[in-house]
């Protein structure tokens, strides 16, 4: 599904990301850890084509870089559902109209993206706050929100980036439920976290990064 | 789905930002007033010059004394040439009789002519296609050196300024289309690019889910596009006043302004000009998405 081959990343000649093979299956839940600055957030930017590798291959799907053209990155970001860590959400609309948004850059219908919004609200336990605004609710229920948005297109992959940030521990342990409940309906997650309780006893794969560099994979 | 969703988009735009949006749409409505009015005062010329050649025709005034016979050879002789469409003899009498109905008002002018003075005269329309001064410079020269003809008056000049006229006209109306077609445009390129630095923070979250370039311009486009359509609407609403009130208030004192035709185009060309400018300012401010 998701393969890194020798994949290098500079910034301004620094080096962010250092021969990173990794290579990730359809379904199954890997969780990308390293203090701040190890490169997690460049590693995800690099899947979803944010970044582009200076070196190396790296391979979505059908997608293959440095083949891709820049037109294809749109198509290949409607095949990735995103969590963000600063949210991403639009103040100006409802939270149906958040999650309706991938629908919509589908050219969906209102007929058929009603019942999906519902659903992927219910999934995140935010049905009843449909026709509020994001910065009416707490950071938790924006997380949600956003979790909502990411799955509510049912990617072939969803990518988190410190989806439990800046919650306090009752929530992000009822975020990481959410991932899990995603995961086991068949989904790709790939979750970048400093969070320890996010991938303690999941039976997933936890790659660690240091500097750069993946300095070691375990299950955790 | 996705033309709903843009217009959606827009219209809340532009409600949001109405006020600014009202001043671009005033200014793209006095700019498109500007251009309809350049344009009715062309269509006006043009139809001046256009309706000369109907009424164009040449005097050709005739010696004294010459018989029946001579007019009537002469008459034939000038039909015959490819560039007259008719040729029409008006004797001296009847002249004098047309000038004094003309001159009715101050008809005591005339009572002291013992003589009548008028020459007869050939009154020769052309084929609308000889019209042109040179033609008639030609032609009057011709006729002048025909036996019987004692002089030839030809309007030439009447003709040479009216031409001068269309062509200046049309040369400071184009000229003006331009300008102002470039103003509206930036006008609207101004306006847009201004709303879409203010939504980049929206549109790089559009980009990021996945959204396709036409995805992200069609709100744009529509802004732009509606801000110059009600711009034109206006500006067409502001030209039918304006004729009106000329007319109604000048037409009375300088009769010639009753006989002003308002060109009716305008009506579809105006907003219609207004909604093609603002797709073009649109398109222009937001340029190439990029997407990496």
């Amino acid at each position: 599904m998701i393969e890194f081959k020798n994949v290098a990343k500079y910034y301004d000649g620094q080096s962010v990301l250092r021969n990173i093979n990794i290579k990730v299956e359809k379904g199954e839940m890997v969780f990308v850890t390293g203090h701040s600055g190890a490169g997690k957030t460049t590693l995800l930017k690099l899947i979803y084509a944010e970044e582009m590798p200076d070196e190396g291959e790296i391979t979505i799907g059908t997608f293959h870089f440095p083949i891709m053209k820049e037109r294809e990155i749109p198509a290949l970001r409607r095949s990735i559902g995103i969590v963000f860590q600063d949210f991403k959400l639009k103040n100006d609309l409802t939270v149906f109209e958040n999650v309706a948004l991938p629908l919509q850059i589908r050219g969906m219908k209102d007929k058929e993206i009603k019942p999906l919004v519902t659903e992927a609200l219910r999934k995140v336990h935010l049905r009843h706050k449909i026709e509020v605004f994001p910065k009416t609710l707490s950071g938790g229920e924006q997380q949600r929100i956003v979790i909502a948005r990411a799955i509510v297109a049912n990617p072939l992959v969803v990518l988190a980036d410190e989806p439990t940030g800046n919650l306090d521990e009752e929530i992000a342990h009822d975020i990481i439920s959410i991932f899990h409940e995603i995961h086991l309906q068949g989904t790709t997650v790939v979750i970048a976290t400093h969070f320890q309780d996010m991938y303690r006893r999941t039976g997933s794969r936890v790659i660690r990064l240091d500097t750069g560099n993946i300095i070691g994979e375990e299950v955790g | 789905m996705q033309i709903s969703y843009s217009l959606h988009v827009a219209l809340q735009s532009i409600w949001r930002e109405k006020w600014i949006n009202l001043l671009t749409v005033l200014a793209v409505a006095t700019s498109l007033l500007i251009v309809s009015l350049m344009y009715f005062v062309f269509y006006n010329t043009e139809s001046l010059a256009g309706k000369l050649p109907e009424r164009f025709s040449i005097s050709v005034y005739l010696k004294d004394g010459l018989s029946q016979q001579d007019v009537q050879e002469l008459t034939a002789q000038i039909k015959k040439r490819g560039d007259v469409a008719d040729v029409k003899y008006i004797a001296k009498e009847q002249a004098l009789e047309e000038l004094k109905k003309s001159v009715a008002d101050i008809g005591t002018v005339l009572e002291g002519l013992q003589d009548n003075p008028l020459s007869s005269s050939l009154d020769i329309k052309l084929k609308q296609e000889f019209v042109s001064v040179s033609s008639v410079r030609e032609i009057s020269e011709a006729l002048k050196a025909l036996p019987g003809v004692d002089s030839v008056y030809n309007g030439e000049k009447i003709a040479d300024t009216i031409a001068q006229l269309k062509h200046a006209v049309t040369t400071v109306g184009l000229a003006v289309f331009g300008l102002i077609a470039f103003g509206v445009v930036f006008i609207i390129y101004s306006s847009v690019k201004n709303l879409f630095y203010r939504k980049r923070e929206d549109v790089e979250i559009l980009k990021l889910l996945g959204a396709s370039s036409a995805f992200i311009r069609l709100p744009f486009l529509m802004e732009g596009g509606t801000i110059g359509l009600v711009g034109g609407a206006l500006g067409m609403l502001g030209a039918y006043g304006c004729y009106y009130l000329l007319v109604m208030q000048l037409g009375a004192l300088l009769p010639f302004v009753s006989l002003l035709v308002f060109p009716h185009e305008i009506a579809v060309a105006l907003p219609l000009g207004g909604l093609c400018f603002g797709v073009v300012g649109a398109l222009v401010a937001i340029g190439r998405i990029r997407f990496s």
